[in-house]
């Protein structure tokens, strides 16, 4: 396995007396696409807010690019290169679709020392970076209410290969995405990794899960349930892991 | 539908408020003998100065998806601090400071300065202690008022220094420097809103708050930020209804906070936050102002303005909910 970009060692998250998370232990490599996999309330979509920064974890730790982390907001870990997609959508519906692409990282120019938007550039930018990916949204200057499900989804994919970073967390990205769209975020997603960054997804099919990832990992009430390479398993031997009738395969990180 | 006729369509919706305004002035100036005056218009704009620097204030609040419902007392806050300090009757204390004109730059800072500090702790309590907005707001226009009267005992002061009253009589291009004072805000203001970062993550905060939070956005900052502006913006127009009055009554300004607001919704912001622009609060301010200077010309008791208020802002809801329908239609 190539070197790890993020280790989590025994993550635990507590609310109250309930343990949403009871000790997660598993890690990412550079270029690696890892699928996170898990039955409804398992856990998945708390262990991404915990590495990206929107919630604390209760006990453990994290070690990014080998150093001590912990994001204390969104702010924090996108700083660190750490771009998540959400599962529902984090767009703001009442801009257009350039300021959502840009979302908090604005294209400036100074004007008497004053940071200016530089529209023209955002606009450059995003028409790139929607037409690489054979997304097609009529005007760029359209308020994202007035745009579909999917378009809204492709403004979100599109966004996170432009910018990038160093981990991405895909919470759910296809949910609203039809099939031909669904086969091109896929790809996307292969393209991204092989630039060296890691990707972590989140789905419930399993033949995306399939198509995609190198590794996968199960959380089941909140413990890794199983941590396997795709091609030394079968989407039968993941159904048992997640439901769990079997452990076969289970171990720990690495 | 080809493509210039839904521009157009779209470029009508976006500065509606300012085709009512024609509109309104257009039909006055006909149906109202003596209305089509340049001192007429020269006063609709002077007549709204206070009313227009305390609407962007708040419109700046709402976008942002909160409420301010503090800046009418906070103005007349401003008002009566500079009031005391530079009036020389009634419970003035007429300071005077050497050279005179220094009293200008002082007394606006301590109006700016008190507004701030109101909003400062409006702000803290929205975001630290997560409180709603609406209750908070409510309570600082209670207590801030309340300050008024016990600083004033109830009393007034008159006879502002004339240093700082010129801005009220010098006039540039027949428009009083106070009058200017609010279409410079509202230039300024409408420029930060529209082309910088800062003004762009308000109106995204207004939009979705959590998307701007995952997106990294300092939105707590921002929101801070807002509803200090707003507290200073309100003490600039309590700075501007002193030089007015020329002077500071306990219960200066009352009733301006439901003026501000029609203005507001008029102007086409949503008390929804998220949308709206400062150019059209401005337009929506003088739409009001336009609408009294014509009750007053036509000699109806004033009291009538109160009514015509009420019905402009339901008008004004209703258009946004029919704007909305022809907006969908378009998309």
């Amino acid at each position: 396995m190539s070197e790890p970009l993020l280790v989590l060692d025994n993550v635990a998250k507590n609310y109250g007396a309930i343990e949403a998370l009871k000790g997660i232990s598993f890690s990412i490599g550079k270029g690696e696409v890892v699928a996170l996999l898990g039955d409804n309330g398992a856990g998945k979509s708390t262990l991404v807010k915990i590495i990206a920064g929107g919630l604390e974890p209760t006990s453990g730790r994290m070690l990014f690019e080998g150093k001590e982390f912990l994001a204390k907001s969104p702010a924090e870990a996108k700083a660190a290169g750490i771009e998540t997609v959400y599962q529902d959508l984090s767009l703001c519906t009442n801009v257009d679709v350039v300021a959502n692409f840009f979302m908090g990282r604005e294209i400036t120019k100074k004007f008497l020392g004053v940071p200016v938007l530089d529209e023209p550039a955002m606009e450059q930018v995003v028409e790139k970076a929607l037409a690489s990916a054979g997304t097609r949204i009529p005007s760029l200057r359209t308020n994202v209410e007035h745009l579909s499900g999917g378009q809204r989804q492709a403004i979100e994919l599109n966004r996170f290969v432009h910018f990038g970073g160093k981990l991405v967390l895909l919470d759910e990205p296809f949910a609203a995405l039809g099939v031909e769209q669904t086969r091109r975020g896929l790809d996307m997603i292969r393209q991204v990794a092989s630039q060296g960054i890691g990707v972590v997804i989140i789905t419930h099919i399993m033949q995306q899960a399939f198509q995609v990832a190198d590794r996968i990992v199960v959380i089941r009430q909140g413990v890794v349930a199983g941590d396997v390479a795709r091609n030394k398993t079968s989407p039968d031997a993941v159904i048992n892991m997640i439901t769990g009738e079997t452990l076969v395969g289970a171990g720990p990180a690495g | 539908m080809n493509p210039r006729t839904r521009h157009a369509l779209e470029f009508v919706l976006d500065n509606l408020v300012w085709f009512m305004l024609v509109f309104v002035l257009v039909v006055f100036s006909i149906s109202i003998p003596n209305y089509f005056q340049l001192g007429i218009f020269a006063n609709i704009i002077e007549a709204s100065s206070v009313l227009g620097v305390m609407s962007i204030g708040l419109a700046l609040v709402i976008i942002t998806g909160h409420m301010d419902l503090s800046v009418e007392s906070v103005a007349a806050l401003g008002a009566m601090a500079v009031g005391i300090l530079f009036c020389s009757a009634g419970i003035g204390l007429g300071v005077q400071l050497d050279p005179e004109w220094l009293m200008v730059p002082v007394s606006l800072f301590i109006a700016l300065a008190v507004g701030g500090i109101i909003g400062v702790i409006n702000g803290y309590l929205v975001v630290k202690v997560k409180m709603s907005a609406f209750i908070i707001t409510l309570a600082s226009y209670i207590w801030v008022r309340g300050l008024v009267l016990v600083i004033s005992g109830g009393r007034s002061a008159q006879d502002l220094a004339p240093a700082i009253r010129w801005f009220g009589i010098q006039r540039l291009l027949g428009l009083p420097l106070t009058a200017w004072i609010a279409i410079a805000c509202f230039v300024v203001f409408s420029l930060i809103m529209a082309k910088t970062p800062f003004g762009r993550h308000l109106v995204m905060i207004g939009g979705n708050e959590t998307a701007t939070f995952r997106a990294g956005i300092r939105v707590n900052r921002n929101l801070v930020i807002a509803f200090v502006l707003a507290g200073a913006i309100a003490g600039l127009a309590g700075w501007v209804l002193a030089i007015r009055t020329s002077g500071a009554t306990a219960n200066l300004g009352v009733g301006l906070l439901f003026n501000a607001f029609a203005a507001v919704v008029i102007g086409g912001v949503s008390l929804k936050g998220g949308v709206g622009t400062l150019p059209g609060v401005y337009a929506g301010v003088l739409l009001l102002s336009a609408i009294n200077t014509a009750i007053n010309l036509m000699g109806l008791p004033a009291n009538f303005t109160q009514v015509i208020h009420g019905l402009l802002v339901l008008a004004a809801v209703l258009l946004d909910a029919f704007k909305q329908t022809i907006r969908q239609r378009l998309a």
